[in-house]
């Protein structure tokens, strides 16, 4: 049974998603040992021709699959420590994952996600054919509201989609079928779960997927990991061989930080500009 | 600003990075000390390490099954094997939880802490 790790990248006009899928991919091809694939599409990839790293593109990647990109209206407020910007997003392929997927067994990760260990390789066996990361866990413990907890203050358990492994059989293929169908009618189950539509979050349609395949109860069979997690708010600051440096945004005190270093441990790193100033530095541990 | 104020607000900032380097630590410990098995995922601590010790000692040594950490049974088909890889797992993630926690606890300024 084939196993990798798959990464989408659609870049736009503010960020370069193909460069942080080489970071990404390169560090997960690293410390898990296992190929990585890429889906992107023909812009992104002219993108990576242009800025030079489209050779370490085919060389950190076991496939690069070339899609359509899709059309978005969505939009996401993007924060760079202090400052924000409203920009497209581009995240309403993923349950695409299924059919694109060119393994058994696929370990689906954001771009922004860094791995820093082999923790997720514990995973793969599990009797499971989905498992999502069980939740958001904030750097500091401190700063997660009910909405990185719920979909809604009265809704269901929100998984994280940043991290999604999952088996390809009937059951993970219903699963992808049903967020597509959850994105096309995200309206309706926003009613339905109490949700805001107005940004389509892949979080929130792999929540009520699994929880609608779980016979509508919330089942915490297996899963993966809580995801640690640095806020857009704060900024990588420094990366120093395996060591990140992150300036962390003190709640009520805006433009004022706390310092702190992960070493070894997986991070989601939500204020993707910061990576892209430190690309140099991360590209030299792919 | 007033020495005083200053002084505790340096501080502040001292104790809430202290505070993260020893929750990303323990989060590292823990991804360290979750083991994989059988098909299902169980967390090593002292009382896994008990119980199966315990099994052993009984002479249960095969085909024996472990509620995991999801409450799930897992038959394990070689319970010293299981026992082996736990207990060098546990040694080596708290050895370097003991390393590193002791490189944090002597590190009085958010600069040293920064370099652990």
């Amino acid at each position: 049974m084939t196993k990798g790790i798959l990464i989408f990248a659609h870049n736009g006009p503010e960020v370069d998603y193909g460069t942080m899928s080489i970071i990404a991919g390169g560090l997960a091809k690293k410390h898990l040992d296992l190929p990585v694939s890429l889906v992107t599409d023909k812009w992104t990839i002219a993108w990576l021709k242009e800025s030079g790293m489209y050779s370490k593109a085919e060389s950190t990647f076991d496939k690069i699959i070339e899609i359509e990109k899709p059309r978005t209206k969505n939009t996401r407020k993007l924060h760079d420590g202090f400052y924000s910007q409203t920009i497209p997003f581009v995240n309403s392929n993923r349950f695409s994952v299924w059919d694109l997927s060119p393994y058994n067994q696929t370990l689906l990760i954001d771009s922004d996600y860094l791995i820093f260990s082999d923790r997720l390789n514990e995973y793969w066996n599990t009797d499971s054919s989905v498992m999502l990361g069980h939740s958001m866990n904030d750097i500091t413990g401190e700063r997660s509201g009910i909405l990185d907890r719920r979909v809604s203050e009265t809704g269901v358990h929100m998984f994280w989609a940043t991290t999604v492994m999952f088996t390809k059989n009937e059951e993970s293929r219903f699963f992808f079928k049903l967020v597509d169908f959850i994105k096309d009618n995200y309206r309706y189950y926003a009613d339905l779960f109490r949700f805001d539509p107005r940004q389509y979050r892949n979080d929130i349609a792999f929540s009520v997927a699994k929880h609608i395949m779980n016979g509508f109860e919330t089942e915490f069979v297996y899963t993966l990991p809580p995801i640690l997690t640095v806020f857009d708010k704060d900024m990588l600051h420094e990366v120093n061989g395996n060591r990140l440096t992150f300036l962390i945004d003190k709640p009520l005190n805006c433009g004022d930080f706390w310092a702190a270093t992960t070493t070894g441990v997986d991070v989601h790193i939500m204020n993707k500009q910061s990576i892209m100033r430190n690309k140099e530095k991360l590209l030299e541990l792919v | 600003m007033d020495e005083r104020l200053k002084a505790a607000l340096d501080f502040s900032n001292y104790r809430q990075t202290l505070a993260i380097q020893r929750k990303t630590l323990k989060e590292k410990i823990e991804g360290k000390l979750t083991y994989g098995h059988s098909g299902g995922i169980f967390k090593i601590d002292r009382t896994l390490l008990a119980f199966v010790q315990m099994l052993i000692d009984k002479g249960r040594i095969e085909n024996v099954p472990l509620i995991d950490q999801n409450e799930n049974p897992i038959l394990i088909p070689n319970l010293q094997q299981f026992l082996d890889e736990i207990l060098d797992r546990y040694f080596t993630a708290t050895y370097e939880y003991h390393e590193e926690y002791e490189k944090i606890k002597s590190s009085r300024t958010v600069e040293k802490l920064l370099n652990i």
